[in-house]
């Protein structure tokens, strides 16, 4: 597989190519996974690194993005007098929308590279040959614990985004701007239901974010070039192809799931 | 019932190539190659870079499939082994990778630990006095803490030849072992080599470049040449042969039956002086 971006004419010829093969790569993935249970401790060490080490940004994020969101829907629901309703309009955005968006976002750039960059090492330094020569599966033993780490992570990673991202709100709503904390919490319940919110946005939508941006990162290090520049090249693939497929994929979910 | 594609076990071949054929990006790499490396002995393989030295044991190990030919691993023909049976065989094949390829998560004891840990359920105690044996063997039991990125070239080297042998293999593959060597951790690897064919009967497969260090340990040498076999016999002779692929292999000219160009078009055209020739 050539590592430098498509020329010409072939750019589309290509991407078709590369979302067939990644395709193909979901298959032997899926077939891999009874044999990859018996790596279960791998998959726990892979959620580890994947899932724990990525909650610093994920918090730090999720606060900031929710005083922001705050700060501007104040502000123009202030012209309208509306100021009460913005806990729940931070809330349902949230929920609905920039919690699993920007959570997949983090994610790629977070674990998805390191996964990449790390699979991509181990080809570039024979790891993966020598696991074969070992007679032992690399699907099943490198390639499928992170991807499903990446697919129990993500909901959880959202999660705790979300929450973030409600507080941040709170903090500066009621705590800087003054909204009552009574009418905050009870505009906010009041509106987010728990199936057309919670389920279809924060679950659903960051389980099928985490399958995109795990495979992506998988795919990308197990066909990357065994050398510096292959592991440099896969790796911002990640982050681009990830971030394309997040947001294509967040309007054909949302097109279904409103 | 007998297995049809098993050989006796009083075989005395233990690879057995016959007519491989291999093209890589149009460049044909073996040419119906025929070689039989006995079981017991220590064979070498040996050629100019590049002339698939090192695809010869990728062949070996089924991780590639040849255009043509066939290669038998102990009377199984590797290229119709199902994926569970070629684990199976690989379990009986160590294989020593240039750059060693330890596992650079674990430490040296996790390493050499690490097949016993995927292909049996023995106990911890055991696990440890198996490694603590192979460790013993290369010289590296007081390593077994370290971490693969504390390790020297030779040690790295010696690591991964315990690794190789833990599960007292049938067949060893080295893909140059002595590559970035100092002389005192080649002649370390050497006599380990030396040490597990005459202790243990390992059958050894050597692919190297250095003739010296081959006279040591070899029995056998095959010299590969464009896609085929065009000297075998004692490495201690071999450079004598009078062949003009020896004579410049062993002597090291850089011109001769393997070109010091790289095949190209006209040099003249290619500086832009083609009208001027004529």
């Amino acid at each position: 597989m050539n590592a430098r971006a498509p020329q010409g004419n072939n750019v589309v010829t290509q991407s078709l190519a590369q979302i067939g093969n990644c395709g193909l790569f979901l298959l032997t993935l899926l077939a891999a996974i009874p044999r990859s249970l018996r790596y279960f401790r791998e998959t726990v060490r892979q959620l580890w690194f994947v899932g724990a080490m990525s909650l610093t940004i994920i918090m730090v994020c999720g606060l900031f993005v929710g005083m922001v969101l705050m700060l501007q829907l104040y502000s123009v629901l202030s012209t309208f007098g509306g100021t009460s309703a913005s806990g729940m309009v931070v809330a349902v955005a949230v929920y609905r929308e920039l919690g699993p968006v920007v959570t997949a976002l983090l994610f790629a750039g977070r674990a998805g590279t390191s996964i990449t960059a790390e699979i991509g090492l181990m080809r570039a330094t024979d790891q993966i040959d020598a696991m074969e020569m070992m007679a032992v599966d690399p699907i099943a033993y490198v390639a499928t614990p992170r991807f499903l780490a990446g697919l129990i992570a993500m909901p959880l990673l959202c999660t705790v985004f979300c929450a973030m991202a409600v507080l941040g709100g709170h903090l500066v709503g009621v705590t800087w701007l003054g909204i009552d904390n009574g009418t905050f919490w009870s505009n906010m319940t009041a509106v987010v239901e728990v199936h057309s919110d919670i389920v279809n946005g924060v679950l659903f939508k960051s389980l099928a974010f985490g399958a995109v941006v795990a495979l992506i990162a998988v795919y990308q290090g197990f066909t990357t070039p065994p050398t510096s520049e292959g592991v440099a090249y896969a790796t911002t693939r990640t982050v681009v192809a990830s971030s394309i497929a997040i947001l294509a994929l967040d309007f054909v979910l949302t097109a279904f799931l409103m | 019932m007998t297995d049809p594609v098993r050989a006796a076990p009083e075989d005395s071949t233990l690879v057995r190539v016959r007519g491989l054929t291999t093209v890589l990006n149009g460049k044909t790499i073996f040419d119906a190659l025929d070689l039989d490396i006995p079981r017991g002995k220590v064979t070498a393989i040996m050629g100019p870079s590049g002339t698939g030295k090192t695809t010869l044991l990728k062949h070996i190990t089924g991780q590639m499939r040849a255009d043509a030919g066939e290669v038998l691993v102990d009377g199984q023909n590797v290229a119709q082994l199902s994926r569970e049976r070629l684990y199976k065989m690989r379990e009986g094949i160590g294989y020593l990778f240039q750059n060693s390829a330890l596992l650079t998560d674990f430490d040296v004891f996790e390493n050499v630990a690490f097949p016993l840990r995927q292909h049996t359920a023995l106990p911890e105690v055991l696990i440890r006095n198996l490694v603590l044996l192979k460790l013993q063997a290369v010289g590296l039991r007081g390593a077994a803490r370290l971490m693969p990125n504390e390790l020297s070239g030779g040690m790295a080297r010696r690591v991964a030849l315990a690794r190789a042998i833990v599960f007292d293999p049938m067949l060893i593959l080295y893909d140059e072992p002595f590559v970035g060597l100092d002389p005192v951790a080649l002649n370390q690897v050497l006599k380990l080599i030396r040490t597990l064919n005459q202790t243990l009967g390992i059958t050894s497969v050597l692919v190297a470049h250095e003739l010296e260090a081959i006279k040591q340990v070899a029995d056998h040498v095959f010299l590969i040449a464009n896609g085929k076999v065009v000297a075998q016999g004692d490495p201690k002779t071999i450079a004598n042969d009078g062949s003009p692929w020896t004579r410049q292999f062993f002597g090291g000219d850089a011109d001769g039956p393997v070109p010091f160009q790289y095949p190209a078009g006209d040099y003249a055209q290619a500086l832009g002086f083609a009208g001027a020739a004529k």
